[in-house]
């Protein structure tokens, strides 16, 4: 039953994400990813990672994926010019993205994978012991990955003031007091008598 | 559900977001999310990884990736919006000023 759910969602998964990129209008390749991504939250709550399948969702889908939708309406695309130079280079990308795609299938379509016992963070032993995946997940963020939970935090920071700083336009500030020039302000400049 | 389902998934939807970056010469935008779809598929992988593996530091991983794909997004996009700004296009064709 499992597998059967992953494989028809997996299937729209990689339906939707062939729309993404083949689709001429930029905002049905945005509704696409949108999708897309929503597919894959279903894939991840079958193999039972709930909290970053919800995180998907509201990260994705309420954040970034918005703000590429309102960058699409904002910028006014040509959907003529978007096309053109597509059949050039469709042929050069279809031969690397098979020879790439055929590469990684022939290696992983039958390969066995093992993990040491020591050094692992078991699930099942958690849900033993009474922790859901949300509860596990801040159990190990918030002790052992502390440093790099901090350190993601300060990424955004630094691209949150780097995406204000970018995006400021002086002259929206045009009323700003200038002292400069407010102390060099002659008294002919502002009264004139006739 | 076994490793290489996962891994099959993750290669062709990396592989999809690959040849979105040949074909779409004219767009942007169509580039960010195709590099969105790609990080997509490196979470597939540490997901199915630590599913099939019952380790649950690839959980924790791919949380850090999504905090990344954000930053990355938001930057990218604020550049975008600029560079329309300044040049009237989002051609990949016309930002060639950093050629020096």
């Amino acid at each position: 039953m499992t597998l059967t759910l992953f494989y028809i969602f997996s299937t729209i998964t990689i339906l939707s994400s062939f729309f993404v990129v083949f689709s001429s209008n930029p905002v049905h390749s945005v509704l696409f990813l949108i999708f897309s991504f929503f597919n894959v939250a279903v894939i991840f709550l079958l193999s039972d990672a709930e909290f970053l399948a919800m995180t998907l969702v509201i990260v994705y889908v309420g954040a970034v994926a918005v703000l590429f939708l309102f960058v699409v309406m904002m910028l006014n695309i040509n959907e003529v010019l978007v096309r053109e130079g597509f059949l050039r280079y469709f042929p050069l990308g279809l031969l690397l993205m098979s020879v790439f795609l055929t590469e990684l299938i022939v290696v992983f379509k039958d390969l066995e994978f093992f993990s040491s016992n020591d050094s692992r963070i078991s699930i099942s032993n958690l849900l033993d012991q009474g922790h859901e995946n949300t509860k596990s997940i801040g159990l190990f963020l918030y002790t052992d990955f502390f440093i790099i939970f901090q350190i993601s935090g300060y990424l955004l920071l630094v691209a949150m003031i780097g995406a204000i700083v970018l995006a400021h336009d002086n002259k929206l500030s045009l009323k700003s007091q200038n002292i400069l020039k407010q102390k060099q302000v002659k008294k002919d400049d502002i009264i004139k008598l006739k | 559900m076994t490793s290489s389902n996962y891994l099959i998934l993750s290669s062709i939807v990396f592989s999809i977001g690959f040849l979105g970056i040949f074909i779409n010469r004219k767009n942007i935008i169509s580039i960010l999310m195709s590099i969105e779809l790609m990080l997509l598929a490196t979470n597939i992988n540490f997901v199915g990884f630590s599913s099939t593996l019952d380790d649950l530091f690839g959980q924790i991983f791919a949380l850090f990736i999504l905090v990344v794909a954000a930053a990355e997004a938001a930057i990218g996009l604020a550049i975008l919006t600029i560079f329309f700004k300044k040049s009237g296009s989002i051609s990949i064709e016309t930002i060639n000023k950093l050629k020096g």
